[in-house]
Formats: structure tokens, C-alpha cells, sequence
């Protein structure tokens, strides 16, 4: 530990020292026949690289006096290599690019520079870039990713949905943003991730334990969403988009500015969607006895609206580059009418008399984030601080009626959680040696949660972690990378006493009768420490890479995972906590080969897991009062699986891509010993294909891709789950660029066709599997995207 | 360094060989217990009418694969109509009111000996003094692995 202090407080001074004699080359990459500036090249020297802005301009900072090459890419165009002379009072450089024959690839994956460092860590991951996410945006984030093999999703209704990575979702999965961990109710399983999905530009998912870098909960993997590029400088650009859907009637527009001086910078963007009931393929749900009809396909009250801003102000110099994000996510969104959770429901509203109104019941949530990333880069070492402060707001409102003692309460307002976080990271890379990669950090975390309303699920708590990390990427030469790191981590979670408002009749053994208002969380502090680690290496054979990586993941216990003592009316089930449970502990190997030619990919992702003591809510066979006792118990678990991937291009314009993934898990001990777990997602498969057409009227480069998902049936059930027939969905969409405005670059479009045959099937993961709903019938997308 | 990609074929092997040995989970319990009123001696049935002061046995029938473990009555006004039954046919509902002092009955009772068939046999009396009008009973039975199952039936307190 002491050691661990005194590398970090050398670092920390040292990096105060900077480099003296450095240059920066500026320069702009621009289309050779067009002269139109191209955006998101690569440019690659020697120890530094850029990526082209929207102007094609590029800057390269902190280069020392000499001569230098520079690899300019870009996957449309040919590469190319020129020489600079850096010195004082260079010139810019220009740099033109031939386009190249071949397509884009669907799936657009890092420039040459990130790619190599990728391929170098031995961390299976895969890198989501803004052209993915523009061509496969579907409702919610998490829809949109799930067609990356490994992540699937876990939805509620047409607008929200949670991360899953190869079966784990929850708290299992940690969301960043900024550097920042998102912090929300992610344990509840009726609502999804409170962010803006656009204006994102890249995502770097995690497929594996990733504790080792950030803490808690990334015990699954991690879906970070990375800081926007800096703009460049006396530049100023954005774009509008607006989308429309047939299925929900849904109508969206998110626009989004950036601009730049020389050092200050600047983003801005609002985004507003408002839509209807979504559509399912049947007129009648078939709940165990109960039968719902449903007025012209619509799933009751399932409508919503979502209204977000961010706004961001940078600075940047040669040392320092400084970004304050202020965003708001405000959404209300309905929750089916005639089954709310698993309680079958009437009611007086007329439902029907509108499709695009909210009524009981529903939530409402307002997250407001204030992040600030500062780097300060010196000579040997790169410091970041990553500082956030969260507010979640979520309000559960249903009919009040009286359940079990409880009389009927005089509002809506079932449940309110109100949670504040204060996130502080540092990190300081560094370089103790040529061969080395150093890299090491803090975490603090702080969170406060309130509760209100009439129903009681979770205690209020407070909770604190720290965790220091150490980690050194070892090249032994530079097709092989070692890569080791440990992290330790304190932290303890202070849960609230709560007791119930109403009196519950008590029978007592002497036959006396009392009325007791009972306590359902004691005031209680749990601590917490925990050793994570992780090792790995990347071998780089021609077209193929190799890695392995073997991690200790943990994950601390949830305040409702130890506290609950609650009824749960909804889910008809009584929750008990545990106050004895240990901070979950999983070991997982990675194996990943990639092989990567002009013409083709193939991949291979396998994976094994051990869980000592996996967490889980497991029905018992008792009751308390008339409600089965649900209690959180551990079990050891093992899981296996992974996902495999090939992509090639026939005939120069036809794209085809494949993959497949699969997780099998079985629980080894505690009384579901030989089930499954919670929630496993079924062996699915998706097949892609995409074909360049010929410039048409006033459509440039148009796209057309099918992509068919092929799910199997999930057969491996733990109760209280239903097993879910397998199925077959397609979706089309037509891509294109649209010159109508000769000044500006094209618009885009894109429209898209869900579920093309309308096929009625079930989602195993999905919140309204458990009443028999069916996922969202044939929709119908347009997108126009306006850059300026 | 001389590094031979063997290895990672050989673990690739291995780990497909892993994945793909089943184990069949022997005498996993994979089936609900069953609950039902639809016969003759089933009571309440649907839309029965309960006068106060009557003593009634509330009966049903339960079954399951292996081994039942527990089960449960509750029976709650349905003054605000807030649900429906899940037996065929609908019952007719009085005007909506609130409740006063209305019947609240919430019990659990364990099923001895893990037998696979039961007949749930529950004797109660409606107090005097409770609220008329529509109420719910509602059945439901665990088997031993934690599965439930739950039947309701709409009845009536009637003077």
C-alpha cells in the first residue's frame, strides 16, 4: 500500500515538469478529386496520431524537432504516407486521399491507430463508433447495441431498456459516461438507463470482468461511453436529426451544435421524443387465466415522452484540456394498464379514448449529471481527474388500492428514490520504461439515497467505496503484449430503519392480537473490502491476434440485496434481504482470436466464469402472510459460452456479416443447485447482409441491409421463469446520402423496417415477458439527419 | 521470444468440449404445482354469495410432481373493482364505495410430509360485523423447489 501511495505521489509531482521544446503540426486532409475536407481520417506517426475533424483538419501537439512520417487513412480512401519536417514555423500540411473501390463495412470499428492499441490489450472489447450507432438506432440505447454479438438487453415497453452482457445485466454491467459511473436504480427491472442516446460518439463495451478499472458492479463488463472529440480550432458545426416511427406514432428531433475558438470550446444539444402506445402482433393477451384484449393492437398506456439537454464548455491547450458536462434526462413513461408487474389490474380511465397519453401507471425520472474531465498531459505522465456529481429522481405512480393490512393510500405516488452520487477518479499514465505502460488510480464514490411514497421496496441508505488500482502493460516486442493489474477496495453501505405506515394485525402466541407497525430495514452498517485482479496477454501473428485474459471481478452487495424485508405487491412476492450476504467474487478466462484480411473477418470470443457466491432473489416455498417469501440468497455458479463473428465482401458491393452467441450457466450449489440463472438469454444468431447500390436520382451511395435474427428456444429456466419459444425476425434498412443543399454536406437518410412480417414472438429478457407480451410488431423509421 | 499459437488452440478445444457437455440437471423439477376449484366440492365458486354469521369450508384441490410445500387464502374487499377473477364468466359487480370495516382474511399453512396431492380444507366463519359486498378469495400453492401457482374467484358478503 505504501508503495502503491509513493509511485502515486512521485507521479503526481513529477508530471508538473513539462516537455520544453515540442511543436505541433497542423495540417488538413482533403478528398483528391472533390477537394471536399474528409472527416475521421487517421493520421499515424510515430508515437502520436489524430483523427481528422469535420473541416479535415488535424493537430498533432507536443512533437519534438525532426523528421517524421505520417500514415494518413481512412476506410473510404487509400492510405497514404508523407514526410514533415517539424520545426519551427512549419507549414500546414495538406494531405489528399484517393477514394478507395471497396465498401464500408457495416460495422465500422476504430481507425488504424485505436485498432492497434486495441488489438495490443488483451481486454476483449469491442469499439462502437457514431456511424454504428446513426445507422442502427433503434428506441433506447441498449436496443441499439444489442446487435453487437455478446450484449443483448433487457426492455420495458418500446422506450426503455438495461445492458445484458452475455447474461448478466443489472448491477452486473457498470454504464459510464465521461469517466463517470452512471448511477440510477439499475437493480429495478421495470425501467431502463436514463441517457441521451445521441450525440454519442464512440462506446467501448467490455465483455469480461473489468473491476480491475472500474471498481464495483463491472463485474460482467462495462459499457463506457466515451468522451466526444474536441472540435477544431475556429471551427463550428452540428446537425439535426428528426426521426418518425410508425409503430408507436413516434416523432423525435435531437439537435446538436459544437463550436471552437482557438483553447475554448464549446457543445451543445436538446433532444425531445414523444410517442404513442407501441403495436404488438395480436389483439388479445393471454396471461395465465386472464385474457386482455387490446384496442387495435395497442399495448395499453404504454406511451411516453423524454426530453434531455446537455451542454459542455472545454478548454484546451498543449498541457491541459479541461470539459465541464452539465446534462439533463427527463422521461415519463406508462406502464401497461391491465397488468402492472405481475398483478392483473382494472380500472375506471379510459385507456383507449387516446393512444398517446400517459396515465396510471407510470414513472417519471429526471437524471441531472455535472462531469468534468481534466488531463493534464507532461512529459512522462498523463494525469486525468474525472469528477461527477448525479442526481436521480424517479417517481412510480399507480392507482392507490389497499393490499393486504395496508388501507387504500390518498395518493399516486407509490414509489420515490431520490439518489445522489459523487464520483471522484484519478489516474495517472505513465511510462517508467520504453517497454512499459504504467498506469495508476483512485476511485471514490459517495452515494445517498432517499425514499418516499407509500410502497417500500428498498431502504434508504448512504454508501461509500474507495478502490486504488495498479496496472503495466509490458511490450515484449510488438506483436506481444503482458498486461497485470490488482485493485483493492473499501467501502461500506449505512442502510436506513424504515417502518411501515400502516398497522399490520399480529397474532400472538399467547392468542392475543396486536397491531403493529412493523420495520421492514434496520439501521444497519455493512464494510466491505475486496482484492481484484487481472492478467492478460495479446499476441499478434499476421492477420491474427491473440488474447487471453484471466480477471477477478467483485461486486458489492445492493442495499436491497441486504435490507429488503418488504411486500412486493406487483411481482405478488415477499423480499427478504440478507445482512450476512458477501461481496459477489467472480473469475473469468478469456480467450479471443480475431483473424482480419482485406477481404474477410473471422472471430472467435469464448469464455468461462465462476461465480462463488452469485447474489439472486430465489423463491422459496414459504409465505409470509399470503405472498411467497422471495429471499436473496448465494450460490455458486458456472458459465460458459461466447460468441463467434465472420464478415466478408462478395462481388466488391456486398457485404455479408454473421455472428452467433451463446451462455450456458448452471448454478452448483444452493437450493436452485442444477438451474439456470435469472434472466439467461437463449443461444441467438444474427445474419447481415448489405449491398451497395449505384448512385440513384438524388440518392448517393445508397445501402440496402437485411439483418435476420435467429433466436433459439430458452429451455433453461429457474422458477419463477416461463420458457420462451424460439423465433425468426427481420429487419430492413435503406441508407443513403441525399445532396439537396449543394452548400452543405448531404443530409442523410435512413429508413428502416422492423420486424418486416409483423411475427408475434417473445423476448426471453424481455420486463413484459412474464405477462405473455409479445415484442413490438412491424415499424416503419425515417431518419434525416442535417448536418451543418 | 518464440511464441507458438498452439496453445490457444488447444485451450479453444477445450473450452468447446466444456461447453458442450451437457449435464442433463437429473431430477430437476421443472413443473408448477396445479390449483382448481372447478370441481363439485370446490368452493367458493365463481360469483358465490356469502352471508355474514355462516361458517363455510373453503375448499381446493392441489397437485404437483414431486412435492407440495405450502399454501395460502386471502380474501380482500373489491369495493374500487380493482381486478378481476380468472374464472370463465364475469359475476356482477355492485356500485363502487369505500370501505369501512371490511373482511380481511391472510393466512398461510403448510402441506406435512411432501405429498404430491392435497385437498386444501380451510373452515371460516364471515364476522357479523364486516363491510358487504364484492369481495376476492384468492388460493395459491408452492411446491417444494419454490414453484407457485395461484387461482382467484370472485365472491360476495351478502346480510
Amino acid at each position: 500500500m505504501y508503495r502503491l501511495l509513493s509511485i502515486w505521489l512521485c507521479v503526481g509531482l513529477s508530471s508538473m515538469a513539462f516537455a520544453q521544446d515540442s511543436f505541433r503540426i497542423e495540417g488538413s486532409v482533403l478528398n483528391a478529386n472533390t477537394l471536399q475536407p474528409i472527416e475521421g481520417a487517421n493520421i499515424v506517426g510515430k508515437g502520436f496520431y489524430s483523427v481528422s475533424s469535420s473541416t479535415g483538419a488535424f493537430k498533432i501537439k507536443n512533437v519534438a524537432k525532426g523528421r517524421y512520417s505520417l500514415t494518413v487513412s481512412h476506410i473510404s480512401y487509400r492510405p497514404k504516407t508523407v514526410e514533415v519536417e517539424v520545426g519551427p514555423n512549419m507549414e500546414e500540411v495538406q494531405i489528399l486521399l484517393s477514394e478507395t473501390t471497396t465498401t464500408l463495412e457495416e460495422v465500422e470499428v476504430y481507425g488504424d491507430y485505436e485498432q492497434e492499441k486495441a488489438k495490443q490489450l488483451s481486454t476483449v472489447s469491442q469499439s462502437v463508433s457514431k456511424a454504428f450507432l446513426d445507422q442502427n438506432r433503434e428506441n433506447s440505447l441498449m436496443q441499439t447495441l444489442k446487435k453487437i454479438p455478446g450484449v443483448s438487453t433487457i426492455t420495458i415497453g418500446s422506450g426503455q431498456s438495461k445492458p445484458v452482457i452475455r447474461g448478466l445485466g443489472f448491477n452486473r454491467v457498470a454504464v459510464v459516461q465521461n469517466g463517470i459511473k452512471h448511477e440510477a436504480q439499475q437493480w429495478g427491472n421495470d425501467h431502463g438507463l436514463e441517457i441521451d442516446q445521441y450525440g454519442i460518439e464512440k462506446i467501448e463495451i467490455i465483455k469480461g470482468p473489468a473491476s480491475l478499472l472500474y471498481g464495483s458492479d463491472a463485474i460482467a463488463g462495462v459499457v463506457d461511453i466515451q468522451p466526444s472529440k474536441i472540435p477544431f480550432p475556429n471551427s463550428f458545426g452540428g446537425e439535426v436529426n428528426v426521426l418518425a416511427e410508425s409503430n408507436n406514432d413516434l416523432l423525435g428531433v435531437s439537435a446538436g451544435v459544437q463550436g471552437r475558438k482557438e483553447k475554448w470550446y464549446y457543445r451543445g444539444r436538446v433532444t425531445y421524443r414523444d410517442y404513442g402506445d407501441y403495436k404488438v402482433p395480436t389483439d388479445k393477451i393471454n396471461y395465465e387465466n386472464y385474457i386482455f384484449e387490446l384496442h387495435d393492437n395497442h399495448l395499453r398506456n404504454t406511451a411516453g415522452e423524454e426530453a434531455n439537454a446537455s451542454f459542455s464548455v472545454g478548454y484546451v491547450s498543449d498541457h491541459i484540456k479541461s470539459e465541464t458536462f452539465f446534462s439533463n434526462v427527463n422521461a415519463k413513461n406508462g406502464f401497461f394498464a391491465n397488468a402492472h408487474g405481475l398483478e392483473v389490474r382494472s380500472s375506471d380511465i379510459d385507456y383507449d379514448s387516446s393512444s398517446r397519453d400517459v396515465d396510471l401507471p407510470f414513472h417519471k425520472v429526471n437524471h441531472f449529471k455535472v462531469t468534468n474531465n481534466t488531463i493534464v498531459s507532461g512529459e512522462n505522465h498523463t494525469l486525468h481527474f474525472d469528477l461527477g456529481y448525479q442526481n436521480n429522481l424517479r417517481e412510480e405512480h399507480s392507482e392507490p388500492v389497499p393490499h393486504g393490512y395496508m388501507p387504500k393510500p390518498s395518493d399516486s405516488k407509490e414509489r420515490v428514490f431520490s439518489k445522489n452520487t459523487y464520483s471522484l477518479n484519478v489516474k495517472d499514465s505513465f511510462k517508467p520504461h520504453k517497454k512499459h505502460d504504467g498506469v495508476v488510480g483512485l476511485n471514490l464514490e459517495f452515494q445517498n439515497n432517499n425514499i418516499g411514497g407509500w410502497g417500500f421496496l428498498i431502504p434508504a441508505y448512504n454508501r461509500f467505496a474507495v478502490g486504488a488500482f495498479a496496472y503495466d502493460q509490458f511490450e515484449v516486442n510488438p506483436d506481444l503484449h503482458f498486461m497485470a493489474g490488482i485493485r483493492y477496495d473499501y467501502g461500506f453501505i449505512d442502510t436506513k430503519a424504515y417502518f411501515d405506515w400502516y398497522p399490520s394485525t399480529v397474532n400472538n402466541a399467547d392468542g392475543s392480537t396486536s397491531y403493529i407497525y412493523l420495520q421492514r430495514a434496520r439501521d444497519k452498517t455493512s464494510t466491505f473490502a475486496n482484492v481484484s485482479a487481472s492478467a492478460g496477454l495479446s499476441y499478434i501473428h499476421k492477420n491474427t491476434t491473440y488474447k487471453v485474459n484471466m480477471g477477478k471481478s467483485f461486486r458489492m452487495p445492493l442495499p436491497n440485496e441486504l435490507a429488503s424485508d418488504g411486500v412486493n405487491y406487483h411481482m405478488y412476492r415477499y423480499e427478504q434481504g440478507n445482512l450476512d450476504l458477501d461481496p459477489e467474487e467472480s473469475y473469468q478466462l478469456d480467450v479471443d482470436i480475431d483473424h482480419t484480411t482485406p477481404s474477410m473477418s473471422v472471430g472467435v470470443s469464448p469464455f468461462v466464469n465462476l461465480f462463488d457466491n452469485y447474489i439472486y432473489l430465489n423463491p422459496t416455498s414459504n409465505y409470509y402472510e399470503t405472498l411467497q417469501i422471495y429471499e436473496y440468497t448465494q450460490s455458486r455458479v458456472f458459465r460458459v459460452g461466447g460468441e463467434v463473428r465472420a464478415s466478408t465482401t462478395l462481388f466488391k458491393n456486398l457485404g455479408l456479416d454473421a455472428s452467433a452467441e451463446y451462455v450456458y450457466s448452471r448454478q452448483t450449489s444452493g437450493p436452485k443447485k442444477d438451474f439456470t440463472i435469472p434472466f439467461t438469454p437463449p443461444l441467438s444468431g444474427l445474419v447481415s447482409a448489405n449491398y451497395q447500390f449505384k448512385d440513384f436520382f438524388f440518392l448517393s451511395s445508397p445501402r440496402l441491409i437485411a439483418d435476420l435474427r435467429v433466436t433459439a428456444a430458452q429451455n433453461e429456466i429457474v422458477p419463477p421463469e416461463e420458457t420462451t419459444e424460439g423465433y425468426q425476425v427481420l429487419n430492413m434498412s435503406l441508407l443513403a446520402d441525399l445532396d439537396i443543399f449543394t452548400k452543405n454536406p448531404p443530409v442523410r437518410l435512413r429508413v428502416k423496417l422492423n420486424n418486416v412480417f409483423d411475427t408475434k414472438y417473445f423476448d426471453h429478457t424481455s420486463f413484459y415477458r412474464l405477462i405473455d407480451v409479445p415484442e413490438a410488431g412491424r415499424n416503419l423509421s425515417i431518419s434525416l439527419t442535417m448536418p451543418f | 521470444m518464440k511464441f507458438t499459437p498452439k496453445y490457444f488452440y488447444f485451450l479453444f478445444l477445450a473450452l468447446t468440449i466444456v461447453s458442450c457437455s451437457s449435464d442433463d440437471g437429473v431430477g430437476k423439477d421443472e413443473e408448477k404445482p396445479t390449483i382448481s376449484i372447478n370441481y363439485a366440492e370446490g368452493f367458493p365458486q365463481a360469483c358465490e354469495q356469502l352471508v355474514r354469521g355462516e361458517t363455510y369450508t373453503f375448499r381446493a384441490r392441489v397437485t404437483d410432481n414431486m412435492a407440495l410445500a405450502s399454501y395460502s387464502l386471502d380474501i380482500h374487499n373489491n369495493f374500487d373493482h380493482h381486478t378481476h377473477d380468472d374464472q370463465a364468466g364475469d359475476c356482477d359487480l355492485e356500485e363502487k364505495k369505500d370501505a369501512v370495516n371490511p373482511m380481511i382474511f391472510i393466512e398461510n399453512y403448510a402441506i406435512e410430509d411432501g405429498v404430491a396431492s392435497y385437498e386444501i380444507n380451510i373452515s371460516l366463519t364471515i364476522p357479523e360485523d364486516v363491510d358487504t359486498g364484492d369481495y376476492h378469495c384468492s388460493y395459491s400453492v408452492t411446491d417444494e423447489t419454490g414453484w407457485q401457482s395461484r387461482t382467484s374467484v370472485d365472491i360476495k358478503i351478502i346480510d
